[in-house]
């Protein structure tokens, strides 16, 4: 650059219109970077060249502000009149997000160039990203020096995002996820990567006993000619027989007798504890003076449901019950020879040698005698940066809450 | 006068919160998974936000906008009555569930009370001179509730890790509350630069509760967030 030039810049007046034109210039450059590269699909390299990078761009983020602090362009980068464009910028890409279905076949040719459906992995996406974080940055940087505590929600703030950008962005290529089915009694070892091949892992598996836990069953009243659900208006359709009476859509309903888990033998139900036993109950059903009484089973995949006929038009219907909650208790092994039993489920994922294990799912159809347990496991080695800019994002919300905005004098109302 | 009213206001909340504590005793679990009852948690926060800052800063409107307000999601709630299902999805069986559902209707309902004060200001206030006072309550209420709809965000984050493996998918939820967080963002930064532009401010205010209106509710409606996790079931 000629002296000139850079004489001319050091003058230039940088403000929103230079916000606005830089992002712009941003935004044009990746959609053309990602209409020229024929729509790919972008990765960020994996370890080790993502931390190289990484610390490249923190190196050079920290030389270029402190060797250029006074130049009015990093000034103009670490001030709102960079920002405000950049933020609005990149609000642009996410309302683009929120209108387009992601992670789906692109239905146009000009989706599929601008990579429409998978912005989060296009070249606009990721240099927005990029140029937020460079700012981000030398905002943090421009008010730590000198330090002084009244900017620590600042600090808090920006640095706290700054980090769970910097390493969302670098770590996405470290995860891995995959899919284990293990059945009961069975060591497992391999896994299902998401494209569906299979993949030894370091651990092996033993599913020792998979548990349903279910809520009672709901009953409904269908129409016999259509086989539907009869709906009215603002009246729920069904109901938790978890009680002994209950009415629904007129009829009123008196359980005589409910079991859990049960078979039918003959006419009638008992209580049976094999695969494929389902729970029924024994109801009296009355409206308008008209009485009938009978059994519904709501049937399993072994079983066939039986449903219980009121009058010409309607049938008392009990549906298979919902899970409340599922679990598996499984044998773990590591190469380091750790032998661990545990149980998982739903929201209590396990921890061990860098690896989450996932309750995902069930064999549904066979229900709480299901034996096939479905795990996911899970690798994020940059998890724990990723946490801690989120705690210093939350320790920051607490301070934005004690303090408000500074030029109002702060929040008056807090003490 | 004032203070029947206040009584009176004040009756109605303590009554919502009554009606609020039988429900959940009813139906045996949180009642904060349909949208309706998202929406009585919101008049409960938004009466209670009226009168707590009656209370401190003595702005009448406020009260009457925002028990206005509830009332309003009170009818739709009456119009639209729900089934309450007792049933709750393993995946919202969570130590999660209740501070992440809590924290940010309370966010809402904040945002929703700063939303009111720029739309009176847009239409009731002459120059920018004239809502200098009401602007320091509109920034006051955003940044409370900016800073619980941030951590109603990373609870939220955080949860999905433990549930789902992932802390951040961009579930077209996430993608609505994401674009809400950025809109606050932008007025909260504005506001910084340009402390005396007041009525740029509050345009940008009214135009994020709109983009929180469609994270909250219109999202279930849009053809990009079908098989959404965070679609309430109705």
């Amino acid at each position: 650059m000629s002296n000139e030039t850079s004489r001319k810049i050091e003058k230039h007046h940088w403000s929103y219109r230079e916000g606005t034109i830089v992002t712009g210039l941003i935004l044009l450059l990746g959609f053309g970077m990602q209409a020229a590269s024929g729509g790919i699909v972008l990765r960020i390299a994996g370890f080790p060249w993502n931390l190289i990078a990484g610390l490249i761009f923190l190196f050079l983020l920290v030389f270029a502000f402190y060797r250029w602090k006074n130049h009015p362009v990093i000034k103009w980068l670490g001030g709102v009149k960079a920002a405000l464009p950049a933020i609005l910028g990149f609000t642009f890409l996410v309302l683009l997000m929120g209108f387009v279905k992601q992670d789906v076949e692109p239905k146009s040719a000009l989706v599929r160039t601008l990579g429409l459906t998978h912005l989060v992995k296009t070249w606009p996406f990721m240099l927005i990203n990029l140029y937020l974080m460079i700012l981000l940055g030398i905002t943090t940087l421009k008010r730590i020096t000198p330090f002084n505590y009244k900017n620590a929600g600042f600090f808090l703030n920006h640095f706290g995002l700054f980090l769970v950008l910097l390493s969302t962005a670098l770590g996405s290529s470290d995860i891995q996820r995959v899919t284990m089915n293990c059945y009961e009694n069975k060591t497992e070892h391999n896994a299902l990567n998401p494209s569906g091949k299979p993949v030894e892992m370091p651990v092996t598996i033993k599913l020792l006993n998979f548990n349903i836990d279910e809520f009672p069953p709901k009953v409904t009243i269908i129409d016999n000619k259509t086989g539907q659900i009869v709906l009215t208006k603002n009246k729920n359709p069904f109901e938790l027989l978890d009680r002994n009476t209950l009415d629904i859509y007129g009829y009123h309903l008196e359980v005589e007798q409910f079991l859990e888990s049960s078979g039918k033998v003959g006419d009638s139900y008992v209580a049976l504890n094999e695969p494929g036993s389902a729970p029924s109950a024994k109801v009296n059903v009355t409206k308008d003076g008209s009485e009938i009484s009978g059994w519904v089973y709501s049937g399993s995949y072994v079983n066939q449901p039986e449903t219980l006929k009121l009058n010409e038009n309607h049938s008392l219907v009990m549906l298979p019950a919902e899970p409340r909650k599922f679990s598996s208790e499984l044998n773990i092994q590591t190469q380091s020879g750790e032998n661990v039993t545990t149980t998982i489920e739903v929201n209590r994922p396990f921890h061990i040698d860098g690896w989450s294990i996932y309750q995902l799912s069930y064999n549904t159809e066979m229900g709480r005698w299901s034996n096939l347990s479905v795990l996911e496991l899970v690798r994020d080695p940059w998890l724990p940066i990723v946490y801690f800019g989120i705690f210093l994002m939350m320790a920051g919300a607490v301070f934005l809450f004690i303090t408000g905005n500074p030029k109002d004098g702060g929040t008056k109302h807090v003490a | 006068m004032n203070q029947l009213a206040a009584g009176l206001s004040f009756a109605g909340t303590a009554f919502l919160l009554v009606f609020m504590t039988i429900l959940w005793l009813h139906i045996q679990r949180p009642p904060m998974r349909t949208l309706g009852e998202t929406r009585l948690w919101y008049a409960i926060f938004m009466s209670g936000i009226g009168l707590g800052s009656y209370l401190r800063w003595k702005y009448k409107w406020l009260v009457s906008y925002s028990l206005g307000l509830a009332m309003v999601f009170l009818i739709i709630n009456l119009q639209h009555p729900e089934t309450y299902d007792k049933t709750l999805m393993p995946a919202l069986q969570s130590p999660w569930f209740i501070p992440h559902v809590i924290v940010y209707i309370f966010a809402y309902a904040m945002l929703g009370a700063s939303s009111l004060v720029a739309l009176r200001n847009i239409f009731f206030a002459p120059s920018d001179k004239t809502i200098k006072g009401p602007i320091q309550m509109a920034d006051n209420l955003v940044y409370l509730g900016f800073s619980f709809l941030t951590l109603g965000l990373l609870f939220g984050a955080l949860w999905a890790k433990e549930a789902w493996g992932h802390y951040w998918t961009w579930d077209p939820k996430e993608t609505w509350a994401f674009l809400t967080w950025m809109f606050y963002l932008v007025y909260i930064h504005y506001r910084f630069r340009h402390p005396s532009e007041h009525k740029r401010a509050m345009t940008i205010l009214a135009v994020s509760f709109a983009i929180l209106l469609v994270c909250w509710f219109g999202v279930n409606y849009l053809p990009s967030a079908q098989n959404s996790v965070h679609i309430y079931s109705e």
